[in-house]
């Protein structure tokens, strides 16, 4: 049941850099794939040739295992004149995929896990903010965060007080506003598109749409990199592997604010594919 | 599930954290700045990150995660996303029963630990990890000679290699896995203990070897 609801929902499975070097074998949900390029005219088979419904957007390659697809979630700002988009690759993890998407849009872990660069002692307080379902959208948003981080971007050049917005469009894509450090009236969009391999393993695809025109390509996604294999230590530590949705199973905080509505929001819509349920 | 050793004491000293296994439970041992000891489930409560990639901050075990503080007694006594918020006495890790004798820790996952009593003083010499069964290790011991001589069982799990003294205390962690701890004679020089801990290396390598390992 919750293999049908999630094979509904697109999925990243490739990128332009990954298809260039030949075509990439992978799974999604279980199933067993093929990707074969090139890039703009993408076909995806499973294993016994059955075709998959292809669609190219935010440089990601995304497809659909399931007979009754919700569309794929817009991202305005992707269309921003001025936004340079950058796709940072890929990174394995032995995690569930809501886990994965979890552990973005968590702030209270910067000083410790990403230590120097998007937190630092003292500066571990997280200020009360704003954490909702917003039923118009039918997405789990949180505004109003602020934080002190160190270095915030690779553009920054020192530490400043960040803001952040989250955006959850799909159980297994987040995305993310901060201050972008060289246009204080703008917001750089950094996204997690997450390919559930499984319920227990995933890969991730971050990818950001940015206002810096003079670092270079390869050292922002870099950069991005970095911090999600920092990210990657933790989630592949965490018991039990899958989410639970069981809100006396882990103990929250008001800085959870966020992490508590995305898993009402899994539950309610019955997106449990990677999550602890009393069915599973 | 009796107590069951699951190292030696001087491998854990103030401010460090190991992970341990016991019947199939994940386990954190550390030891405080002031030498107190406690053993958990490796699992915060927080967020469920293992706690033995955790650090120690004075008398407390952080979490690697976010940082939650927690007292010896399991209590969480800080949080630091709520510097000012004095943690509700709800938030605790599940304590273990653990205590230490001869140089060895002992935990205990239903009880009080109850360390396995030696007839007789005993040193602690190594621990190591053999992928084989625990029949395996005992058959191996009496098989590996030292210094020429097949060890000689003489009763309570004690061996005697010539004028040695020796004791195994075995923690099986899995059906072909098996944490192994020893003890000697006290007061042997260091030449004897070097050559007693290769020993116990090709005790491990024979026991690998010629067990029911790898099947
Ligand atoms: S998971 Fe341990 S402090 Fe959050
Ligand atoms: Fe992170």
């Amino acid at each position: 049941m919750s293999l049908h609801y999630a094979s509904n929902d697109w999925y990243p499975v490739a990128d332009a850099a990954c298809l260039a070097r030949g075509p990439r074998k992978t799974r999604l949900l279980g199933t067993d794939l093929e990707v074969l390029g090139p890039f703009d005219h993408p076909v995806v088979t499973d294993m016994g040739g059955r075709c998959f419904p292809v669609q190219v957007r935010y440089n990601h390659l995304w497809t659909t295992i399931g007979d009754d697809p919700r569309p794929l979630f817009d991202i305005p700002e992707a269309d921003e004149p001025g936004r340079r988009h950058v796709p940072c690759g890929v990174v394995r993890v032995k995690c569930s995929p809501l886990r994965a998407v979890e552990n973005f849009l968590d702030i209270a872990h910067f000083p410790f896990v990403h230590t120097g660069i998007l937190g630092a002692e003292p500066h571990t307080e997280v200020a009360a903010y704003k954490a909702e379902i917003r039923e118009d959208v039918d997405e789990v948003w949180a505004t109003n965060i602020s934080f002190y981080q160190p270095q915030a971007a690779k553009s920054a050049a020192g530490g400043i007080t960040t803001r952040y917005e989250y955006r959850v469009p799909a159980p297994t894509a987040a995305v993310l506003y901060k201050t972008c450090p060289p246009r204080p009236e703008a917001m750089d969009v950094i996204a997690i598109f997450v390919q559930p391999r499984s319920e227990t393993d995933c890969d991730v695809w971050p990818w950001m749409a940015l206002y810096d025109d003079t670092t270079n390509f390869a050292d922002l996604a870099q950069f991005q990199q970095e911090i999600f294999l920092q990210d990657r230590s933790i989630l592949e530590n965490q018991r039990p592997v899958k989410l639970p949705l069981d809100p006396k199973l882990e103990i929250p905080t008001r800085a959870d604010m966020t992490s508590i509505a995305y898993r009402r929001w899994l539950k309610r819509r019955g997106a449990y594919y990677g999550a602890l349920t009393d069915q599973t | 599930m009796p107590s069951m050793p699951v190292g030696l004491s001087r491998d854990l000293p103030p401010k460090r954290v190991m992970r341990a296994s016991v019947g199939g439970q994940d386990i954190v041992v550390w030891r405080a700045s002031n030498g107190d000891i406690a053993a958990w489930d490796n699992r915060c409560p927080h967020r469920g990150m293992a706690l033995s990639h955790g650090f120690v901050r004075g008398n407390a075990l952080a979490c690697l995660y976010h940082g939650w503080h927690y007292e010896q007694s399991g209590r969480c006594s800080y949080i630091p996303a709520h510097p000012d918020l004095d943690p509700p006495a709800t938030i605790h890790t599940t304590r273990f029963g653990v205590t230490e004798r001869d140089g060895v820790i002992w935990v205990d996952t239903t009880d009080t630990a109850k360390p396995g009593m030696l007839t007789e003083p005993l040193d602690p010499l190594r621990s190591l990890i053999a992928e084989v069964s625990e029949a395996a290790v005992e058959a191996a011991c009496h098989s590996t000679p030292f210094e020429g001589e097949m060890p000689q069982p003489s009763g309570s799990g004690l061996y005697a290699l010539g004028t040695i003294r020796l004791a195994l205390l075995t923690n099986p962690l899995g059906p072909n896995r098996t944490q192994v701890t020893v003890l000697t004679s006290p007061g042997l020089s260091l030449q004897t203990r070097l050559a007693l801990s290769r020993w116990c290396e090709t005790l491990r390598r024979n026991a690998e070897a010629t067990g029911t390992g790898g099947a």
